[in-house]
């Protein structure tokens, strides 16, 4: 039986791995190789990187980093940040990553998506939208949390679907680093429209959030940034997982499903 | 020696790291001359079938390969899409696979979303042992690898089903035929387990 | 010099300063036999001392979060003197973690466990890597042997520095005789403290990044304003308590489920590779003569396992080609680039500038006022 996967979602800023509230204050957590290999000898079911500066910097991605981060990982690795064309995504993948994940350019350019589908496969291609509460519901936002975007999220969404996306990630804004939980009724709202794997990320602060999270939708990807770089009530940098073990009770205590 | 069949489709260098890893001796081979003291074929592949397929005739290794493989009988691994190239053809595409393994390729049913289930296929799944082959050997019961796709093999013959994964319905997820052989998943990335696969398939 | 072997333990004339008598033991062991075993109690007097000990700091930290400050990584000495500090003291220690980019999984586990089974607190600093790896590269470069400055330096720099931010000047640590007693000649990449000017003069001749946010406690803050002005004392509780290797690791295992390494060091990947490759290949030396030794001293090891054991590397030839690799990539630099600083000619820290003269002349002062213990050599 297909089991949730959860994953660990890793920021990289000039460099280094950063961790963010709600979007700000990047504080500085080490040395982006030496974590993913760490998370590659605790078994991660697969990882996120985003570099996210490299759209604001307007500059290529560090293609150095991502191959040796590309080496290190035994399980498989999407890779976002700063991937305009599909030159740069095909670099990418020539590299080793198994998914290519784009922000901006879904929104600035989805033709993108189409192009990079068509070659590598709908599979490896995708969308992560960072979204905010609003008024009416949810908005969605680029540039590190700081620009809106005029679209409608279900719209949109449906939109990324029909040009070829093979999963789709969203990421909580208002509750980043906040680990108090996941957003479920965001992802009640995507899962009546989303067709492709859906991941979640922004929120998560225990296992008990991403049991939660699996109790309510089944299969689906928890990702997490926080949950899995920090311990303890002061914060305290060391990279952690759930080992097999405690993934295979996690998932027995709340898949309903299998 | 291992030839890592390069023709500009999946993740060669994931192979590349595991075989060097354990010090097993292998080729990335984009050229005819490659494939001189070869002794086993990984065939790789991601993303859509034609474009594989015409990848693969483009490089110019089609002759050469089924000589090696359908002639001199070497062991040869397609992973992923590069399992899917093993069959006749493919609902993906238009054009014909390298038959190697009577089957077809066929894209899962829309009727899966019902049962609360995407496409593409994507997370770590269990292949279950339909009868023992040296390939799956020492691994544990019911063993979990990365699965990533939208379209499943279906063997002509039974007999040529290793392995079967369940998603919706049960598919093909290991397949074998004399020397030919096809895993639908990612051994390369799938940690523990996938490392004892493809080293099962260097001690063939 | 001519190629001799202690009789007793393993150190041999690598060391350069080594001294035998008329059975052809080394002045390790004797030293080991003349002055620290007859001082060394780890039974009821032992525990009796440590407990005095404790009730001072736990009286001095009444009304704080916590009473003491124990640096954790992951390896036997820190995890079991945390251990010991916790139960055996009864004491309210902050765990305090230095990510110097080097951590393997092993050892942050090990952390992970202690932590949650013996129910602390734990703090984590992360050192800037780009500084780091900088600093690294300097040192490798610089062709000494002391090329675990950088990491050493990050270690004791910061840990000395959160204390004091956070009022505590207790300073717990695993030093121990028990396999320790047998000190690593200076010679063998140990540089005895931390000498900004060493630092400065290497980082200025080999590094490109400046060292912004990288912490330096030099041994004059350290021994003046820290120990002097601050009040800080440092304490070696494994001293006190039987601790033998194998039981300790046997039991931090029982307890919580913490798991021993193949060697000591071997926590940081940088230091496994520096002591099972770098060090012993470029220049010679061999650390764990050292190590084993102690442990032959203090009866945990027989010479005869000692020189079976240092006959080949801790890591095999495959591992440590890949290590190489891993290293390399790691601080930027191609294997290429790491092989020819590794067929450099080898230097000294004499061929920088250094305040060698002026730390070991304050260091005789402060022995001669009281204020420091006299160590061997």
């Amino acid at each position: 039986m297909l089991y949730p996967r959860i994953i660990p979602c890793l920021l990289v800023k000039n460099k280094g791995l950063v961790k963010t509230v709600k979007f700000r204050e990047p504080k500085y957590v080490g040395d982006p190789i030496n974590a993913v290999r760490i998370f590659n000898e605790k078994k991660v079911d697969e990882l996120i990187v985003l570099d996210i500066d490299a759209t604001e910097q307007d500059r290529e991605p560090d293609y150095r980093m991502i191959e040796n981060l590309a080496i290190e990982c035994r399980m498989p690795l999407c890779y976002g940040g700063g991937i305009k064309t599909f030159e740069q995504a095909s670099n990418i993948f020539s590299l080793g990553v198994e998914k290519i994940a784009v922000s901006s350019s879904a929104v600035n350019n989805p033709q993108l998506i189409s192009q990079i589908s068509a070659q590598v496969g709908s599979q490896s291609m995708v969308v992560v939208l960072d979204v905010k509460k609003s008024f009416s519901g949810y908005d969605i936002y680029i540039s590190n949390g700081r620009k809106k975007v005029n679209r409608n999220l279900i719209e949109f969404v449906v939109e990324l679907q029909e040009l070829g996306i093979g999963e789709l990630v969203i990421n909580s804004i208002d509750i980043d680093g906040v680990m108090k939980g996941y957003d479920l009724y965001l992802v009640e709202l995507l899962r009546k429209i989303v067709r492709v794997p859906l991941t979640i990320m922004g929120g998560a602060g225990s296992l008990t959030d991403i049991g939660a999270l699996i109790n309510r939708f089944g299969i689906i990807g928890a990702a997490a940034g926080s949950l899995f770089v920090f311990k303890g009530k002061y914060k305290a940098v060391l990279i952690n997982y759930p080992t097999s073990r405690e993934k295979e009770l996690l998932i027995a205590e709340n898949a309903l499903f299998l | 020696m291992i030839a890592i069949v390069d023709y500009g489709v999946g993740n060669i260098r994931a192979f590349a790291n595991i075989y060097s890893s354990l010090g097993i001796s292998f080729k990335i081979a984009s050229k005819l001359s490659d494939f001189d003291s070869v002794t086993k074929i990984i065939l790789p592949g991601v993303g859509a079938f034609d474009y594989a397929m015409s990848r693969l005739h483009l490089s110019g290794l089609r002759d050469k390969l089924n000589e090696l493989v359908l002639e001199r009988k070497m062991p040869v691994l397609g992973v992923c899409v590069g399992m899917q190239m093993l069959a006749r053809s493919s609902e993906e595409g238009t054009l014909s696979g390298l038959g190697w393994i009577d089957g077809e390729v066929k894209k899962f049913d829309s009727s899966l979303l019902n049962q609360g289930l995407n496409i593409p296929h994507m997370g770590w799944n269990n292949i279950v042992l339909s009868k023992y082959n040296k390939i799956t050997k020492d691994l544990e019961t019911a063993p979990r690898f990365y699965f990533l796709h939208s379209y499943y093999f279906c063997c002509s013959c039974a007999d040529d089903v290793v392995a079967i994964t369940e998603y919706g319905d049960k598919f093909a997820s290991v397949v074998n035929s004399d020397n030919v052989y096809g895993i639908q998943c990612h051994p390369e990335k799938s940690h523990n387990n996938g490392i004892t696969l493809l080293k099962n398939f260097w001690e063939l | 010099m001519k190629y001799q072997i202690c009789t007793n333990c393993i150190m041999d004339t690598s060391d350069p300063s080594i001294k035998f008598d008329s059975k052809g033991v080394c002045d390790y062991c004797n030293n080991f036999k003349k002055n620290i075993f007859p001082q060394w109690q780890t039974d009821t007097a032992g525990e009796k001392k440590l407990l005095k000990i404790a009730e001072g700091i736990r009286l001095e930290g009444k009304g704080k979060d916590f009473d003491c400050i124990i640096g954790l990584s992951g390896g036997l000495d820190s995890s079991y003197c945390t251990y010991i500090t916790k139960e055996i003291m009864g004491l309210r220690p902050l765990l305090f973690h230095v990510d110097a980019g080097w951590n393997t999984d092993h050892a942050v586990k090990n952390i992970e466990k202690l932590v949650d089974g013996l129910g602390l607190d734990l703090y984590t600093e992360v050192i800037n890597w780009e500084e780091m790896k900088d600093l690294q590269v300097s040192f490798l470069k610089a062709q000494i042997p002391d090329v675990d400055l950088p990491q050493d330096i990050a270690f004791f720099s910061t840990l000395y520095q959160f204390a004091r931010k956070n009022g505590i000047k207790y300073v717990i640590t695993g030093g121990n005789y028990s396999t320790e007693c047998c000190k690593e000649p200076e010679e063998w990449g140990g540089y005895g403290c931390i000498d900004k000017l060493l630092i400065t003069d290497i980082h200025s001749k080999y590094g490109e990044k400046p060292l912004k946010s990288f912490p330096v406690v030099d041994v004059f803050k350290s021994r003046i304003l820290y120990k002097l002005f601050y009040g800080f004392r440092v304490l070696n509780p494994l001293n006190f308590v039987p601790f033998v290797k194998a039981d300790a690791e046997n039991k931090l295992n029982q307890l919580f489920g913490w798991e021993k390494f193949t060697h000591k060091h071997h926590e940081s990947r940088f230091t496994r590779f520096y002591e099972d490759y770098w060090l012993p290949r470029k220049f010679g030396f061999e650390k764990r003569r050292a190590h084993f030794s102690s442990l032959i001293m203090t009866g945990q090891m027989t010479r005869e396992d000692a020189i079976t054991r240092i006959s080949k590397p801790e890591l095999d030839e495959h591992f440590l080609k890949q290590e190489f690799r891993y290293v390399a990539n790691k601080l930027g630099l191609s294997v290429e680039e790491l092989e020819q600083i590794f067929g450099g000619t080898n230097r000294t820290y004499k061929d920088y500038k250094n305040n060698r003269k002026m730390i070991d002349f304050g260091a005789n002062i402060f022995r001669f006022l009281g204020l420091e213990k006299r160590s061997f050599r």
